[in-house]
């Protein structure tokens, strides 16, 4: 029973960390019709800056949330800039925009293996060993922490998307950015700013993740494909939808790992969801990704 | 051309396509009797033709059918390994090994493929490149099957390794019959109609999920077919190599250098894919995931098409004029739609 609980409790604060990821992928494709391949190398770039910052400079990683997630939104206002916005939108540009930003990731991994080598690494701070003691359960103080961010972050964004003037461009743009432009809203700042803000959520994401897994330059894919899982289960545009959705998947396969081999769990997320799509094409809730 | 043997071949088939075709493969077949090979040389080539049947695979799912795989290996995986234990197992003669692989791959690629390619947009992409990373790791730990991380040799047959340039070319000959055959079929127009969009496509009669699925069985198949031959050609397999992502990435790389959605520019792709391996394996081993992204990324933005659409621009350029049609025809979906 007493396992059954700390599961359960391990699962909703792993349900945080993919909220924020699954959240930056949902945006961007939510507004430009695009699905970040690169997302998965932004969050292995963050989790490395991150551990630059922690290991060279000794800033602690909680601080130097700030400076990775700047980072992380001009490098994605500079890739959306660059590269992204020359390929034609929709569907005659979809097999073209996931090549492309799939060319970028390659690249980014290929600069990490340079720079870091292929080893394991992980952000070791003197408090990534300690723990709460909550009745019998003990849970680690980062991971609260990291829970706590991710919730902080949700709410943020929340409040930009229903309560600002530019949130509301954000919307109107995902609804028609023909009409967007007959109003005089800047449709192709919205979508550099879109772009950068889900670059910026995957490079939080990673750097998040970053202090409670070891990670190596092939991070990240792992992390694409259940922001994908979440993604397809939650619907777009709802940060309920999407956070009732992540807290699906963490269950799934925070119970999954305890009754399965270790090396089966990459497949868990995907297993659920083909169930999903099998059961419930349309997703769990919110508005349907599947058309 | 005599009527009689005119109606032998399909409508859509001109006279000087099975011509050409014929003298470009019986020049193939002739050229290590005429030209001494060393043993590399042949075995190159060898593996070329191999290489060249899957792009041209990959490409009838990601260009004809506009789903871009992430995880070919996987299917590549499964046939190799399937065929492999066919030989080892069982006396039965290589090939009808690989077509077993074939039909497995076809098999296993319809489990996974059949609920994800309802997806609308690029999701089926991203499941794809959970496949991959799945099967890779189910089938490394299943030591039972796959012989783990150590792999599995099969009986070594050196008479056999020389013969396999001509049925690779044989193999390779048949691939390339079939995509000219699915593009200028029904399904071939199908798949296009489906490109473009799948709802009006279902209202002219056309069985979408049928016409999706047929054609990644076949794309799965040719592939894992592929896998069993890689397999009787190494005589030792193992399934991080077999299901490695690099090897994913091979097979869409070659699509793109030749030209996504092109009947032929993946056979030019893979030839050039192949020969830039060699050099980037040789020279700059700690480079090549970079190499194949920023080509990737060159390719896209500068010319869609690869080498085909370059082929195009020089020969307009020159003042070839093409029937309409001919250089629509090979881009499918050129329309832009907005979303």
């Amino acid at each position: 029973m007493s396992h059954a609980l700390d599961l359960a409790l391990s699962a909703i604060l792993l349900a945080g960390l993919y909220a924020t990821m699954a959240y930056g992928l949902g945006l961007i494709y939510g507004v430009l019709r695009i699905v970040n391949l690169n997302h998965g190398g932004l969050i292995m770039a963050g989790a490395y800056c991150g551990w630059v910052l922690f290991t060279r400079f000794g800033i602690d990683p909680y601080l130097s949330i700030p400076i990775v997630v700047v980072l992380s939104f001009f490098g994605g206002i500079a890739i959306y800039r660059g590269l992204v916005r020359h390929l034609p939108r929709g569907a005659a540009g979809g097999v073209q925009s996931l090549l492309l930003l799939f060319g970028v990731w390659l690249v980014l991994r290929n600069v990490a293996y340079r720079l870091f080598t292929g080893n394991d690494v992980a952000i070791r701070t003197s408090y990534s060993t300690r723990a709460l003691q909550i009745g019998s359960s003990s849970i680690s103080v980062n991971r609260v922490a990291v829970f706590g961010i991710a919730l902080v972050t949700l709410a943020a964004l929340h409040v930009l998307l229903t309560r600002t003037q530019f949130g509301k461009a954000i919307r109107a743009v995902a609804q028609n950015a023909d009409s967007c432009t007959l109003v005089g809203i800047d449709v192709e700042r919205v979508y550099a700013i879109t772009f950068g803000l889900g670059s910026a959520l995957a490079g939080l994401a990673g750097l998040l993740g970053g202090t409670i897994f070891a990670f190596n330059p092939q991070y990240g894919a792992g992390e694409l494909l259940k922001s994908f899982v979440v993604v397809v289960l939650g619907g777009l545009g709802s940060v309920a939808g999407t956070a009732a959705a992540a807290l699906v998947l963490a269950v799934v396969e925070v119970f999954a790992i305890y009754f399965l081999p270790a090396y089966l769990t990459t497949a868990v997320g995907f297993v659920l969801l083909v169930l999903v799509l099998v059961v419930r094409p349309g997703g769990l809730f919110g508005q349907k990704v599947l058309g | 051309m005599k009527p009689a043997f005119r109606r032998l071949l399909p409508v859509w088939m001109s006279p000087v396509a099975p011509a050409a075709f014929a003298a470009a493969l019986g020049l193939a077949a002739l050229l290590p009797h005429v030209v001494p090979f060393s043993a590399y040389v042949h075995n190159l080539i060898t593996l070329t033709f191999i290489s060249v049947a899957c792009a041209l695979a990959w490409n009838w799912l990601g260009g004809y059918l506009g789903q871009v795989s992430f995880g070919h290996a996987a299917m590549f995986g499964v046939g190799g390994f399937v065929s492999a234990r066919v030989l080892v197992h069982t006396p039965l003669p290589f090939f009808v090994a690989w077509i077993v692989g074939g039909l497995a791959a076809g098999t296993f690629s319809i489990l996974w493929g059949h609920p994800t390619l309802r997806l609308r947009g690029p999701y089926f992409s991203i499941a794809t490149i959970g496949v991959g990373e799945a099967s890779r790791l189910v089938f490394t730990y299943w030591d039972g099957f796959t012989g783990g991380s150590s792999g599995l040799s099969l009986p070594i047959d050196f008479a056999l390794k020389r013969t396999l340039y001509w049925w690779g070319l044989a193999f390779l000959a048949l691939v390339v019959f079939a995509s000219y055959a699915i593009r200028k079929s029904r399904l071939g127009l199908a798949l296009l109609a489906i490109k473009s969009d799948v709802d009006a496509a279902a209202d002219v009669g056309i069985d979408p999920t049928f016409a999706q699925d047929l054609v990644l069985f076949l794309s799965g198949g040719v592939v894992g077919v592929a896998g069993g031959f890689y397999a009787s050609f190494f005589s030792f397999i193992e399934p991080s190599d077999m299901f490695g992502f690099d090897r994913s990435i091979g097979f869409l790389l070659m699509a793109v250098i030749g030209g996504v959605g092109t009947m032929f520019g993946p056979v030019l792709g893979a030839i050039v894919f192949v020969m830039l391996q060699q050099y980037l394996i040789a020279s700059m081993p700690d480079l090549y995931l970079g190499v194949y992204g920023l080509l990737v990324i060159f390719v896209i933005l500068f010319e869609p098409l690869g080498l085909s659409g370059l082929g195009l621009r020089i020969a307009r350029k020159v003042g070839v004029r093409f029937a309409p049609g001919v250089a629509a025809g090979t881009v499918a979906s050129s329309a832009a739609r907005k979303t």
